[in-house]
C-alpha cells in the first residue's frame, strides 16, 4: 500500500510538471534577434539597401534602355531592342516595398522618440522610393501599403497623381521638421555622417527632381513651385556642390562593399553602346577613360573608344573590332553610388531657367556639366565649352543631352527623364521590338496577379490602359 | 526403458512443488514397486509438480523423466533410478512447414531451460542437450508452437503447422508497444533488415524504395549524403517542409531537419547549397533490425504532433538470449557507375550561330584573329560543324589563342572524364550474447565512401550498444546508444549555380578539352587566378572539386536508457529518457578568382543540437472474463529541444588559400541561429478485446507547446482504432483462412517552429543596425489539426499462399501554420497564418504470393501499389484563390482551391483555339500573358514489385519499381537546349533557320500557318526559354530495376568444425536500369532550395549512378 501511495504521489508530481507551461513564454523568446529599435537602427541598412539596388538597376536596366551599354553578343531580343520581359520590374517592386516597410518603422520609431531629424529623413526616403515605384509602374499601393502588421494583406493601389501630391507634401513637411540644433545621436550614417544640413539639402533637392518630373501636368503648377523654391535657398537649401551631394561612398569595408561581389560581371558580355560613346568622342570628353576601356582592332591594336550600336541587326561578326566595354574600377571597392548628385540640381535649375521661370540658364547648364564631370573624378578641360556640341545653345535638347551624362548610373533617372522630355533622341533600328518606341512603363510584379488579384484589376482602371509597356503614366500624358 | 509391465497399474497423483523423493514415496505407497536410487538422485533439490489422473505408471514415469531427465529401469518390483551420465546428447534435426518447405530462423529450445538455437537457412539445427529435459519446444512466427521429445535417432524432422487462426505476428507500434498484428486497427508495414539491406545502400532509407505502398522518398541527388525526404500518403502540408514522416529510433524521435549552407535557392543566388545530410542519414543500416512504417495518424496519435504525417519506427538489433558469444562480421564493397547521360551532341562546336566569314561560312576564333572577331566567349554550341577544318583555338600551353590554326574537333568524353567510379567500403563487427536475464549487443562499423565526383566522399564510424538486464524479479533496465561520426574533406556544392559541377556540365562545349582545365591555376598565378579560358560564368571544375571545398565533421548520439518495473501483477511502469544530440563543424572554403568571390571567402558553421525526451508509461492489463480482455496505459512525455548555430564568415581573404576567419579582409560577420522549444504531453491508451475476435483501441493525447501563442498552446486529440477478425466471426470458405477488417479514426495536432508569435528585427551586418523581417509574425494562430479516416481489409488465402492487404484512407489537414506568400506591398513577403485545408485520399494495396513452394525451390512475390488524390479545399482566411508553395527557376508550385499542393504553374505556349502553337511576327513562339497549369509533380500512382527466388542455398531477390504520371520541369534541359548542347537541337542547323510548326494570329483575328523563318539559335532560345515551363517539362513516369541481389549461403556441412556457424556471400546492384522519357540523368529528382526539397523541379542535377557491389557475412 505504501508503494502505491509513493507511486501516486510521484505520478501526480509528474503530471503537474508536464502540464506546466509557465516558462514557455521565456522559451519562446528569440535569443538571436532584437525586439526593439531606435530611430537610427534601420537607417544604414535602408541607405545601403536602396543605393545598391539603384546601382544594380541602373546597370541592368537603364543602361540597356538608354543605349549606355549593350549586351554583346546579343543574338536577338534583349532590353536594348525593347524586348521587355514581364518580370523586368519584379526586383524593384520587391526591394522598394521591402525598404518602404523599414522606412515606415524608422518613421514610427522617430515619432515615438520625438526625433524630428530622423523623421524627416524617413519621409525623404519614403518619397524617393514611392517616386521611383510610381515612375516605373504608374499607380501603386501607397495609403494602404506596408500595413501587413495591421492586417491589411490586400492594399489598394493609389493613382500617380495622388502619390505625387502626398510625397511632395511629405517633402515640404520634412523640410520644416529638420532641426540642426538637435544632433543625430545614433550610429553614424554612411551617407552624410549625421550632418543634418546635408540631409535637409537632399530633401529639397529631391523635391526639385519630383516637381520637375510632373511639370508636364500644367495643373500642378510645378514650375511656379520650382522657381519659388530655387529663389528661396534659405527656406529650401539644396546641394551647392558635388561634395555635399547624395553620393554613397562605398568603402569596401564589410558590410559597406560593392554590390558587385564579382566586379567582372559588371562588364561580362557587355559593350559600350555606340550612341553613348560617340557623343563623348565628339565632345572629347574627359569621362571616357573613367567609364570605358579602349576598343581594339582584330590585331588587338587600340583604336580609341568605339561602341556597338544598340539593337543592332545581323550577325555579330559584322563588327570587325573588339568594342569598348566598361572600366571595371567603377564597381570595384572602394566605389561610389550616385543617389542624387549636385549636377542634377543644376540641370533642373537650367531647365527651369530655359523655360523662363528663373534667369541664367547657361550658367546653370555650365555648372551642371562641370559638376557632372567632377562627380566622376574627371577634370573639366579648359576649352570644353568651346566645342559646338558642348556649348549652351538655348535648347532643352542640349540641356537634356548633358543631363543624360550627369544621370549616368543614377538608378532609372535617365529613362524617366527621356520619357518626360523625349531627350536625348536615341537612334532607332529595324531590329527593335515595340515598333521602336521606348517603353513607357514596366508591367507589375508577376505575383501581384496571384497575391492581390482584385486590387490589381482596379489598378488597371487607375492606369487607364492595359498592364503593358506602352501605357503612359499620368505625368507622361 | 522396458515397456508393457507398468501398463496394468493406473495412478492418480496430485503433488505440487515437492522433492523427487516425495514423488517416489507417493508412488511406492500407491503401487507395489520400490524405487532404488543413489545420492545423486536424492540430493536433487529440483522442485517437482506432478498431477496425473488415472494414468498408467509408464506414462507417469515418462513425465517425471521429461522434467528431470532421470531414467528408470525395472527389475521385478524394483525400479532403479539413474541420472544420465552419458555424454551430452547432440540433437540434430530439420524444421519444415506442412509442405516440406524448410523454415529458417525457427527457434528450438530445450524445454524449461534457456538452452536453445535457431535453424539455419535450410531449416537445420543442432543443439547440445543439457540433459535437464528431453523435450524440445519448436516455435516460429506464424506457426503453432510444438513440443517434441528428443529421440535417439540423432536426426529428427519436425513439421510445424501454420497458425492461421491466431495470427500472433508481433509488431512494434507507437511508443515501442509491441502488439499482435491482428489487434491493429490501422495499416502498417514492417520491413525486415534483410529486405532493407539487400543492396547495401549508403543511406538506409534508400532501401525502402518501392517496398511500402504509400511511402514516397524524394531527394535532389545532391552528393554522397543525398538527403532524403520521406513522405507517407501524399503531401498534407502547404509547407513543402511540413510533410516529412517522423523517424523514431528505439523510441528516440529524430527530426528530419536539415541545416542549409549557402543559397536558399537551387537557382543561382549566393553560394551553392551543400547537402550536409539530415539527421536520419547517419544511421548504420547494419544496426537496424526492422523498420515499421505507420502510415496514418491513427497509428501515430500517441507520438504526438510530430507524427502527423506518419512515422517510421526503427528498431535496432539487440542481443540474442542464447548462451555463448555470437560474433558476426560483415564486409561489403560497392561501386557507383554513371550509366545514364543526357544525349550530348558532338557534331557542332562553340558559337552563337551568327558569326560568318566573308564567304558566309560559319567560323570560329578563340580571340580575334585574321579569321574574324572573337567567337570564343559564348557558352553556346551553335558554331561550325566539325568537318576537319582548322581554326584559331585555345592553346593550353599559351593560355591563350593558338599561333597556328588547329583542327576543329570534338572531345567526346569531355564531361564523362571528369567523373570517376565511386567506391564505398563497409566493415562491420557485431558481438552479442546473453542469458535468461538479459542480453547485450555491440557493433562497430566503418564506412568509407569515395563519391563519383573527384575529391568528394566521406568516412563514417558507427558504434552501437544495445543492452538490457533483468536486475531483479520485478525490474528490468536497458539502454541503447548509437553513436556515429562522419567526417568529410569535401562534399559537393549543388544546384544550378556557378559553384556546382552540375553547372559546368551544362556549360561545357564539345570543342573544349577537359584537360585544359586540369592545371587549375594559371601559370605563375597559383592560388590567385584560375584557368578559365572561356566564359567567366563557368568555374573551373577542378577548382570546384579541389579548392572550393566543404568539409564536415559530425558527431551524433542517439540513445536512451529505460527501466521496466513490475509494480504489481498486471501493472507495469516504464520510465525512459532519450537523447538525440549532434554537433557539426562545417566549413565552406572558396578560393580566389572563383566566380562568386574574386578574393575568396571562408565560412565556418558550428551547429549543436540536443533533444531530450523523458517519458513514463504505466500499463495495466487484465483479462476480465475469459472473453473480455482489457489493458490501459497512461503516459507522459516532456521534450526539450535546443539548437545552437553560429555562422562566421569572411568575404575577401588577405592571403589566398588560407581559410581562417582571422585572414579576412574585414572583421568576420557572425550570425547566430539559436532555437529552443519545449513540448509537454499526456496520453492514454485503452485497449479492449472481445473473445480475441474484436479489438478496440481508444487513445487521447494533450500537448502543450512553447511555440504556440499562449492562449492556444494546449491541444487535445483522440483516436479510435478497431479490428474485426471476420474469419473467426463469420463462417467463411476454407480457402479464405484469415480475414480482418479494420477501421480507424484519428486526429493529430501540430505545433510549429519557435519565435513566430512576436516581432523581431533581423540581424544586419552594419553596426548597431537591424532590418524589419520579411516574414510577418502572428500573435494568435492556432495549432494545426489533421483528421484521418482509414479502413482496410487483410486476407490470407489458400493456406497463406496469397495475402492481400487493401487500405482506403482520407486525411484532412486544417489550420496549417505556414508562412503564406504575401505581396511585398504589405511590407512583408510572407506571413505566418493558419492556412486552409488540404485533403488526401488514397488507396494502398499490397499483395504477397508464394508462387512456387517446392522442396528445393521457392518463389515469392510482393506487389505494392498506391494512389493518392490530393486536393486543396481551402486556403488561409482571406487568401484569394491561390497561394505559392515554392518555386524553382520559373516553375512555381501553386496551391489553388480545387487544385493540389504539387501543381506546377508557369508560362506555356500561346495556342490557337485548335491547340496549335501561336508564333509572333518574327517566327518565334509568342509570349503568353499569364502563367498556366502545366502539370502536377505528384504521380498518378506508384508501384513496386519484389520477387524472391530460392534454389537450395542460393537466393535471388529482384526489386522493380516505378511510377506513372507526374511531371518534372528541367532547368538543365532548358539551358542545354538553348545552348545547342543536345542531339535534339540538330534540326535547322544546316539550313540556318527554322519555320516553327504552328500558326500566326492575323490582324482580323484569324489564324494562318506560320511561314516566317527564324534564325535557328533564336528559335531554340525562344521555344525552350527558361520561363517556358511547358516545353521544358517531361513526364515523370519511370520504371527502375531498383535492386538485384544474389545470395549464396554456405551449407553448414562445408563449415565443419571451423567454429564458423554460418557464412553467406552476396552480390548486388541497385538502380541498374531506368526506363524514362526524362532527358537528364534521373527522373527521381527534386530541387534543393536551402533546407527545402521541392518536388517536380530539376535544378542542375548531378549524375545519379548505378551501384554494383559484393557483400560478405560470417557468423562465429
Amino acid at each position: 500500500m505504501k508503494n502505491i501511495k509513493i507511486l501516486s504521489l510521484s505520478l501526480l508530481f509528474l503530471f503537474t510538471c508536464l502540464a506546466c507551461t509557465k516558462d514557455f513564454e521565456e522559451i519562446n523568446e528569440d535569443p538571436n534577434r532584437i525586439a526593439e529599435i531606435s530611430p537610427g537602427t534601420l537607417l544604414n541598412p535602408i541607405i545601403y539597401g536602396l543605393a545598391t539596388h539603384n546601382a544594380n538597376r541602373a546597370a541592368s536596366i537603364t543602361f540597356d534602355l538608354m543605349q549606355v551599354s549593350v549586351p554583346f553578343p546579343s543574338v536577338s531580343g534583349g532590353l536594348h531592342r525593347y524586348d521587355v520581359s514581364q518580370n523586368i520590374g519584379n526586383s524593384s517592386w520587391y526591394w522598394y516595398y521591402r525598404w518602404l516597410n523599414n522606412i515606415k518603422e524608422m518613421r514610427l520609431a522617430s515619432v515615438k522618440a520625438e526625433d524630428p531629424n530622423y523623421e524627416a529623413i524617413a519621409l525623404t526616403f519614403q518619397a524617393l522610393a514611392y517616386a521611383n515605384l510610381t515612375d516605373i509602374f504608374g499607380p501603386v499601393p501607397m495609403t494602404e501599403a506596408v500595413n501587413g502588421e495591421e492586417g491589411n494583406f490586400y492594399p489598394k493601389f493609389d493613382s500617380q497623381e495622388f502619390i505625387y501630391q502626398s510625397i511632395l507634401a511629405d517633402l515640404e513637411r520634412a523640410n520644416d521638421l529638420y532641426n540642426p540644433e538637435i544632433s543625430m545621436v545614433y550610429a553614424e550614417d554612411i551617407l552624410f555622417q549625421n550632418d543634418v544640413e546635408k540631409w535637409r539639402k537632399l530633401t529639397n533637392s529631391l523635391h526639385l527632381r519630383l516637381l520637375l518630373r510632373i511639370s508636364n501636368r500644367s495643373e500642378t503648377n510645378a514650375f511656379q513651385k520650382l522657381s519659388e523654391m530655387i529663389q528661396n535657398p534659405v527656406q529650401y537649401p539644396v546641394f551647392e556642390n558635388t561634395q555635399e551631394s547624395a553620393i554613397l561612398q562605398v568603402t569596401g569595408v564589410t558590410p559597406n562593399v560593392s554590390p558587385w561581389g564579382r566586379p567582372q560581371d559588371f562588364r561580362l558580355s557587355v559593350k559600350i553602346s555606340e550612341f553613348f560613346i560617340e557623343n563623348l568622342n565628339l565632345l572629347e570628353d574627359p569621362r571616357r577613360p573613367i567609364i570605358a576601356t579602349l576598343a581594339s582592332d582584330l590585331d588587338n591594336e587600340p583604336i580609341g573608344y568605339k561602341g556597338i550600336p544598340s539593337a543592332y541587326d545581323g550577325p555579330e561578326s559584322q563588327f570587325e573590332y573588339n568594342a569598348s566595354t566598361f572600366n571595371i574600377a567603377q564597381v570595384t571597392n572602394p566605389m561610389k553610388i550616385f543617389i542624387l548628385p549636385y549636377s542634377e540640381v543644376e540641370f533642373i535649375k537650367a531647365e527651369v531657367a530655359q523655360k523662363g521661370f528663373i534667369s541664367n540658364p547657361e550658367e546653370h547648364y555650365i555648372s551642371g556639366v562641370k559638376a557632372a564631370i567632377e562627380q566622376l573624378d574627371a577634370e573639366v578641360p579648359e576649352n570644353y565649352f568651346e566645342s559646338e556640341l558642348a556649348m549652351y545653345d538655348g535648347t532643352l535638347e542640349r540641356i537634356m543631352l548633358q543631363k543624360y551624362y550627369a544621370l549616368y548610373f543614377v538608378d532609372y533617372q535617365q529613362w524617366f527623364e527621356h520619357r518626360r522630355t523625349g531627350f536625348p533622341i536615341l537612334p532607332k533600328t529595324t531590329a527593335m521590338d515595340n515598333n521602336g518606341v521606348m517603353p513607357s512603363r514596366f508591367t507589375y510584379h508577376t505575383d501581384v496577379q496571384i497575391n492581390n488579384a482584385e486590387n490589381y484589376r482596379k489598378a488597371l482602371e487607375l492606369l487607364g490602359g492595359s498592364d503593358d509597356i506602352s501605357t503612359k503614366v499620368w505625368w507622361d500624358n | 526403458m522396458d515397456h508393457g509391465i507398468f501398463e496394468e497399474v493406473n495412478l492418480s497423483i496430485d503433488l505440487r512443488d515437492v522433492l523427487i523423493t516425495e514423488v517416489f514415496a507417493t508412488i511406492e505407497e500407491k503401487t507395489e514397486f520400490t524405487f532404488v536410487f543413489d545420492e545423486k538422485i536424492s540430493s536433487s533439490k529440483q522442485p517437482l509438480t506432478l498431477i496425473v489422473k488415472n494414468e498408467n505408471l509408464e506414462s507417469v514415469l515418462g513425465k517425471i523423466s521429461a522434467v528431470t531427465g532421470f531414467h528408470f529401469k525395472k527389475l521385478n518390483n524394483t525400479i532403479s533410478v539413474f541420472k544420465t551420465d552419458v555424454p551430452q546428447q547432440i540433437l540434430r534435426g530439420k524444421v519444415m512447414d506442412t509442405e516440406g518447405f524448410p523454415l529458417a530462423g525457427a527457434t528450438v529450445m530445450e524445454k524449461g531451460t534457456t538452452n536453445g538455437t535457431i535453424t539455419d537457412f535450410d531449416g537445420n539445427f543442432s543443439l547440445k542437450l543439457s540433459g535437464v529435459s528431453t523435450t524440445m519446444l519448436i516455435s516460429f512466427m506464424g506457426f503453432e508452437e510444438k513440443e517434441v521429445v528428443a529421440n535417439n535417432s540423432g536426426f529428427q524432422e519436425i513439421t510445424l503447422i501454420n497458425d492461421t487462426n491466431t495470427l500472433n505476428e508481433v509488431v512494434v507500434t507507437a511508443l515501442g508497444i509491441k502488439r499482435e498484428e491482428k489487434r491493429l486497427g490501422f495499416s502498417q508495414a514492417t520491413i525486415d533488415s534483410k529486405i532493407l539491406n539487400q543492396a547495401v545502400p549508403n543511406n538506409w532509407s534508400s532501401g525502402l524504395k518501392g517496398k511500402v505502398a504509400g511511402l514516397n522518398i524524394i531527394s535532389s541527388g545532391s552528393g554522397p549524403l543525398n538527403s532524403q525526404q520521406i513522405t507517407l500518403r501524399g503531401n498534407n502540408s502547404l509547407n513543402p517542409n511540413g510533410n516529412n514522416a517522423l523517424i523514431v529510433v528505439d523510441g528516440v524521435p529524430i527530426n528530419n531537419e536539415m541545416t542549409a549552407s549557402g543559397s536558399s535557392s537551387a537557382y543561382m543566388g549566393g553560394d551553392s547549397p551543400v547537402d550536409y545530410g539530415n539527421g536520419i542519414s547517419d544511421l548504420n543500416a547494419d544496426d537496424i533490425k526492422s523498420v515499421t512504417v505507420l502510415k496514418g495518424p491513427g497509428a501515430t496519435a500517441l507520438y504526438g504532433s510530430r507524427a502527423a504525417n506518419g512515422a517510421l519506427i526503427i528498431t535496432t538489433k539487440s542481443g540474442k538470449k542464447s548462451k555463448g558469444l555470437g560474433v558476426s562480421y560483415n564486409s561489403s564493397v560497392s561501386f557507383d557507375v554513371i550509366q545514364r547521360w543526357p544525349d550530348y551532341q558532338n557534331e557542332y562546336g562553340q558559337g552563337t550561330g551568327k558569326s560568318f566569314d566573308s564567304d558566309g561560312n560559319p567560323y570560329y576564333s578563340y580571340g580575334s584573329s585574321e579569321d574574324g572577331g572573337n567567337t570564343g566567349s559564348t557558352s553556346s554550341a551553335w558554331g561550325p560543324k566539325f568537318e576537319g577544318q582548322f581554326f584559331y583555338q585555345y592553346d593550353p600551353e599559351l593560355e591563350g589563342q593558338s599561333e597556328e590554326r588547329q583542327l576543329w574537333r570534338p572531345y567526346k568524353n569531355n564531361r564523362k572524364d571528369f567523373w570517376r567510379t565511386g567506391v564505398t567500403t563497409s566493415n562491420n563487427i557485431t558481438l552479442q550474447g546473453g542469458d535468461k536475464n538479459g542480453s547485450m549487443r555491440a557493433s562497430v562499423g566503418y564506412q568509407k565512401n569515395e563519391w563519383i565526383m573527384p575529391n568528394t566522399g566521406y568516412e563514417r564510424i558507427t558504434a552501437s550498444i544495445n543492452a538490457n538486464y533483468q536486475i531483479s524479479e520485478k525490474i528490468k533496465i536497458g539502454s541503447v546508444v548509437n553513436y556515429n561520426n562522419r567526417n568529410s574533406d569535401n562534399l559537393p556544392g549543388t544546384g544550378y549555380n556557378n559553384g556546382s559541377v552540375a553547372y559546368f556540365m551544362i556549360f561545357q562545349n564539345p570543342n573544349i578539352d577537359l584537360d585544359w582545365y586540369r592545371p587549375i591555376w594559371s601559370e605563375g598565378q597559383d592560388q590567385i587566378q584560375k584557368i578559365a579560358p572561356f566564359s567567366s560564368y563557368i568555374d573551373n571544375p577542378y577548382l570546384i572539386a579541389y579548392e572550393a571545398t566543404n568539409p564536415l565533421l559530425s558527431d551524433q548520439i542517439v540513445g536512451n536508457i529505460f527501466t521496466n518495473i513490475n509494480l504489481a501483477s498486471n501493472l507495469e511502469l516504464m520510465l525512459r529518457t532519450s537523447l538525440n544530440t549532434y554537433s557539426q563543424d562545417r566549413e565552406q572554403k572558396r578560393p580566389y578568382s572563383i566566380n562568386r568571390y574574386s578574393k575568396g571567402y571562408y565560412q565556418s558553421q558550428d551547429i549543436n543540437k540536443q533533444e531530450v525526451n523523458s517519458d513514463f508509461l504505466l500499463t495495466y492489463n487484465k483479462e476480465i472474463t475469459k472473453k473480455l480482455g482489457f489493458s490501459f496505459s497512461a503516459g507522459g512525455n516532456a521534450m526539450t529541444y535546443k539548437y545552437r548555430r553560429t555562422d562566421a564568415s569572411a568575404e575577401g581573404l588577405v592571403v589566398p588559400g588560407v581559410y581562417k576567419l582571422a585572414n579576412g579582409v574585414s572583421n568576420p560577420i557572425i550570425t547566430t541561429h539559436d532555437r529552443n522549444k519545449s513540448v509537454n504531453s499526456f496520453y492514454g491508451l485503452l485497449s479492449l478485446s472481445f473473445d480475441n475476435k474484436i479489438f478496440v483501441d481508444l487513445t487521447g493525447r494533450n500537448d502543450w507547446s512553447s511555440t504556440l501563442p499562449k492562449e492556444n498552446n494546449s491541444f487535445f486529440y483522440p483516436s479510435v482504432n478497431t479490428s474485426f477478425i471476420l474469419s473467426e466471426i463469420l463462417n467463411l470458405p476454407s480457402a479464405l483462412s484469415y480475414l480482418k477488417y479494420r477501421f480507424s479514426y484519428a486526429q493529430v495536432g501540430n505545433d510549429t517552429n519557435p519565435y513566430k508569435t512576436s516581432k523581431y528585427y533581423s540581424q544586419n551586418a552594419f553596426p548597431s543596425s537591424a532590418t524589419v523581417p520579411t516574414t510577418l509574425y502572428n500573435a494568435d494562430f492556432k495549432p494545426e489539426i489533421t483528421t484521418s479516416y482509414e479502413t482496410g481489409l487483410e486476407a490470407r488465402m489458400f493456406k497463406n499462399r496469397l495475402n492481400l492487404d487493401a487500405t482506403v484512407y482520407q486525411t484532412l489537414t486544417k489550420n496549417q501554420i505556414i508562412s503564406v506568400p504575401l505581396d511585398i506591398t504589405t511590407g512583408y513577403s510572407r506571413g505566418v497564418l493558419n492556412s486552409g485545408e488540404v485533403r488526401n485520399q488514397g488507396v494502398e494495396l499490397t499483395m504477397t504470393g508464394k508462387i512456387v513452394k517446392a522442396k528445393n525451390f521457392s518463389w515469392s512475390s510482393t506487389l505494392t501499389w498506391a494512389k493518392n488524390w490530393n486536393e486543396v479545399l481551402e486556403l488561409a482566411d482571406g487568401i484569394d484563390g491561390q497561394q505559392e508553395i515554392g518555386s524553382g527557376g520559373r516553375a512555381t508550385l501553386i496551391a489553388k482551391v480545387g487544385g493540389t499542393t504539387t501543381a506546377i504553374y508557369g508560362y506555356g505556349f500561346v495556342r490557337s483555339p485548335d491547340g496549335q502553337i501561336v508564333y509572333d511576327k518574327k517566327g518565334l513562339p509568342a509570349y503568353p500573358d499569364e502563367i498556366q497549369l502545366i502539370g502536377d509533380a505528384s504521380p498518378d500512382w506508384k508501384a513496386g514489385l519484389f520477387n524472391s527466388f530460392k534454389l537450395g542455398n542460393v537466393a535471388l531477390n529482384v526489386m522493380v519499381d516505378g511510377q506513372y504520371g507526374g511531371i518534372i520541369y528541367s532547368q538543365s534541359h532548358h539551358k542545354l537546349t538553348q545552348m545547342g548542347k543536345l542531339t535534339s537541337t540538330f534540326k535547322g542547323r544546316e539550313e540556318g533557320f527554322i519555320v516553327g510548326e504552328g500558326v500566326v494570329l492575323n490582324e482580323d483575328g484569324t489564324y494562318s500557318p506560320n511561314t516566317t523563318e527564324a534564325i535557328t539559335p533564336d528559335w531554340y532560345n525562344r521555344y525552350y526559354r527558361r520561363a517556358n515551363v511547358e516545353s521544358n517539362s517531361f513526364t515523370a513516369s519511370f520504371l527502375k530495376l531498383r535492386e538485384v541481389s544474389l545470395q549464396y549461403n554456405l551449407p553448414s556441412r562445408f563449415l565443419g568444425n571451423s567454429g564458423i556457424l554460418g557464412m553467406d556471400i552476396s552480390i548486388f546492384g541497385s538502380n541498374l536500369a531506368t526506363i524514362s522519357d526524362f532527358p537528364i540523368y534521373d527522373p527521381e529528382t527534386a530541387a534543393l532550395n536551402g533546407d527545402t526539397i521541392l518536388p517536380g523541379i530539376e535544378m542542375g542535377q548531378m549524375p545519379s549512378p548505378a551501384t554494383y557491389g559484393i557483400n560478405f557475412k560470417v557468423n562465429f
